[in-house]
């Protein structure tokens, strides 16, 4: 290969990476956007870390809060009740995170449900997603 | 001829020492001691080592069969005492000779003596068939090996149980060689064990000796060769066939994204179909969780492990699961043949960080995804600390 064309490649793998990262944050954003919306109120990352990081009584006993699987360091892996690797919640760490929205919401639905006893409200699924793409 | 008989009755060079036969040849004893350490192998990872350790087992069981076949050849094509013919006893001459014994001035053999000769009979017909039930069970029980295709489980469970007399049977038989290997040393005076090692015995007056026969080396060399070279060939052919009952294919790529988020990918031949259906219908609480799915996904699941249950398989989990806990119908762990299975492995070894859950099968099953268990699969991780 002629160092142009190993240039050139190396460009367009960059724009890609570019456009790939762009796009995630693309997705996010819009998904968090219709949150916003079905909401009609501000969306606020305090209250989201607050939930997620919080003890909660209503749901399934096994699972009390969140970090029971995704840890309380959401930049490293956190781990099922199985043992398997949950990959990192935060974006920082895991810039795929929050980009489709049918995952989001199977997960929102089952998880709410385990660790809350009920669905959660558009208003603190974007607090949520607020707080974890801050991260 | 001539002058194998002299080397066979070459006398002693040193003084005043007794004269000396070379009675066991080379291949003899180098037989003997390998099929000692062969099935010394056997023993141990068949009896006391566990399941992980049947490579090594099957290795040890492969040689023996090609040891004893070496023997079989050159009980018809090596020297004087290596021959069958030489000490293959009629009953009369069994009974005759136990009589003598009695008498207490019983003949001196300088091969094998009758009862001995019955004896080696006896040990090479026991491994023989210990070789054969058990690559029969490793066939139809762990679906490898040469037989695989050949036997069903339920087939295969029948080897594995006259596998099992007969290794009982062969260590008894072990005992009582090693036992009339001793008294017969005392009875003559002669260390027997030495003998099986050096070769040779002293010649005495009046020995029992079979009439002096030629040993065709190279002929004989040559049939081993050719015997296992052609057991070799055929049994790899056989072991490519096609296995009725094993699971090929890939898992559904919809059932691995959706039942392996949260734990492995259980392979659906690992629990009969109502277990499945119970299951699949109680997603919403899952061992305590919501592992709720869309209806169309459900069906597609549905329709998956319905046509992949235990029911179509005949491996060894599929045959060994199927009878459930009816509390916990559609849980692994609680089948009363998992906790048969793994009674023997600590509790601190399932909650260690590396395996965390006895549910978490990949933690020591290298195989787990394809469904097949093979214990040669089977590495327990190191770390065991909580
Ligand atoms: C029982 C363990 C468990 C608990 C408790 C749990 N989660 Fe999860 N969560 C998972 C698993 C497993 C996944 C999917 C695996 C993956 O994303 O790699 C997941 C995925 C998610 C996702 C989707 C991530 C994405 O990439 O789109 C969100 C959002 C989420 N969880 C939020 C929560 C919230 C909020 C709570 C508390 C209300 C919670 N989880 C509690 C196990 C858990
Ligand atoms: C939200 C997480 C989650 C999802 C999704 C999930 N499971 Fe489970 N599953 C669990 C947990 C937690 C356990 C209990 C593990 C334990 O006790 O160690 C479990 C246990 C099991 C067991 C019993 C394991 C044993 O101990 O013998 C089976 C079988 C099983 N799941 C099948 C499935 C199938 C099939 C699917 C897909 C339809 C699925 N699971 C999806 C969380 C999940
Ligand atoms: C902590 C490690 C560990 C975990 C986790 C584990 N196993 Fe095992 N398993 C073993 C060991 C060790 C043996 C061999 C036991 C013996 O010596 O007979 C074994 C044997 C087996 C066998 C029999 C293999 C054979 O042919 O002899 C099956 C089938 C099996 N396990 C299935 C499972 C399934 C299914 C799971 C998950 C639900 C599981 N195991 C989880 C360690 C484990």
């Amino acid at each position: 290969m002629k160092p142009t064309t190993i240039g050139a490649a190396t460009g367009i793998a960059f724009i890609l990476a570019l456009a790939g990262i762009a796009s995630a944050a693309g997705g996010r954003d819009t998904i968090i956007a219709s949150y916003a919306a079905a909401a009609g109120e501000p969306l606020s990352a305090e209250r989201g870390k607050a939930l997620f990081m919080g003890t909660h009584s209503s749901g399934k006993p096994d699972t009390p809060s969140c970090i029971t699987c995704h840890t309380d360091n959401l930049k490293g892996p956190g781990k099922t009740r199985a043992g398997k690797e949950i990959e990192p919640m935060a974006v920082s760490a895991n810039p795929q995170r929050y980009t489709d929205p049918a995952f989001v919401e199977k997960w929102f639905g089952r998880n709410c449900n385990s660790v809350l006893g009920r669905e959660c409200t558009p208003l603190e699924k974007g607090d949520l997603l607020t707080w974890l793409s801050s991260l | 001829m001539e002058q194998l008989d002299r080397i066979a009755t070459t006398t002693e060079p040193e003084a005043g020492a007794a004269a000396h036969v070379a009675v066991w040849d080379p291949f003899v004893r180098v037989f003997h001691w390998s099929l000692v350490a062969a099935v010394l192998v056997a023993a141990l990872t068949g009896f006391l080592a566990g399941a992980p350790w049947i490579d090594l087992h099957v290795w040890a069981g492969t040689a023996t069969a090609v040891l004893i076949s070496a023997r079989l050849i050159w009980g018809f094509l090596g020297g004087t005492y290596a021959r069958f013919s030489a000490f293959l006893p009629r009953p009369g001459a069994v009974i005759a000779h136990v009589r003598t014994l009695f008498d207490g001035h019983g003949e001196r053999h300088l091969g094998h003596n009758p009862l001995g000769a019955l004896m080696i009979l006896s040990l090479i017909a026991t491994g023989l068939g210990l070789a054969l039930t058990g690559v029969a069970a490793y066939g139809g029980i762990l679906k490898s090996g040469p037989l695989a295709f050949a036997f069903s489980y339920a087939t295969a469970r029948g080897f594995l149980e006259i596998h099992e007399l007969l290794a009982w049977s062969l260590l008894g038989l072990v005992a009582a060689h090693v036992a009339g290997a001793l008294l017969e040393s005392m009875r003559s005076r002669e260390n027997l064990v030495r003998a099986m090692l050096t070769g040779r015995k002293q010649a005495r007056p009046g020995d029992c000796r079979p009439p002096a026969r030629r040993a065709w080396p190279l002929a004989a060399a040559l049939s081993i060769v050719v015997l296992v070279a052609g057991a070799g060939f055929t049994l790899s052919a056989l072991a490519k066939r096609e296995i009725p009952g094993v699971p090929t294919a890939a898992l559904d790529p919809v059932y691995v994204s959706e039942c392996a988020a949260c734990h492995v990918a259980y392979h659906p031949g690992l629990l009969p179909r109502d277990s499945w259906v119970a299951l699949i219908d109680g997603l919403a609480d899952h061992f305590g969780e919501d592992a709720s799915l869309d209806d169309a996904t459900t069906g597609h699941l549905r329709g998956y492990v319905m046509a992949n249950a235990a029911q179509a398989w005949d491996t060894k989990p599929a045959n060994r699961f199927t009878r459930v806990d009816p509390a916990a119908p559609f849980t692994i762990t609680a089948t009363p043949s998992w906790k048969r299975i793994h009674r023997d492995i600590p509790d601190t070894l399932f909650a260690s960080k590396a395996v965390v859950a006895r549910s978490n099968c990949n933690a020591c099953h290298r195989d787990a995804a394809s469904g097949h268990f093979y214990p040669g699969n089977i590495a327990i991780p190191k770390e065991t600390q909580p």
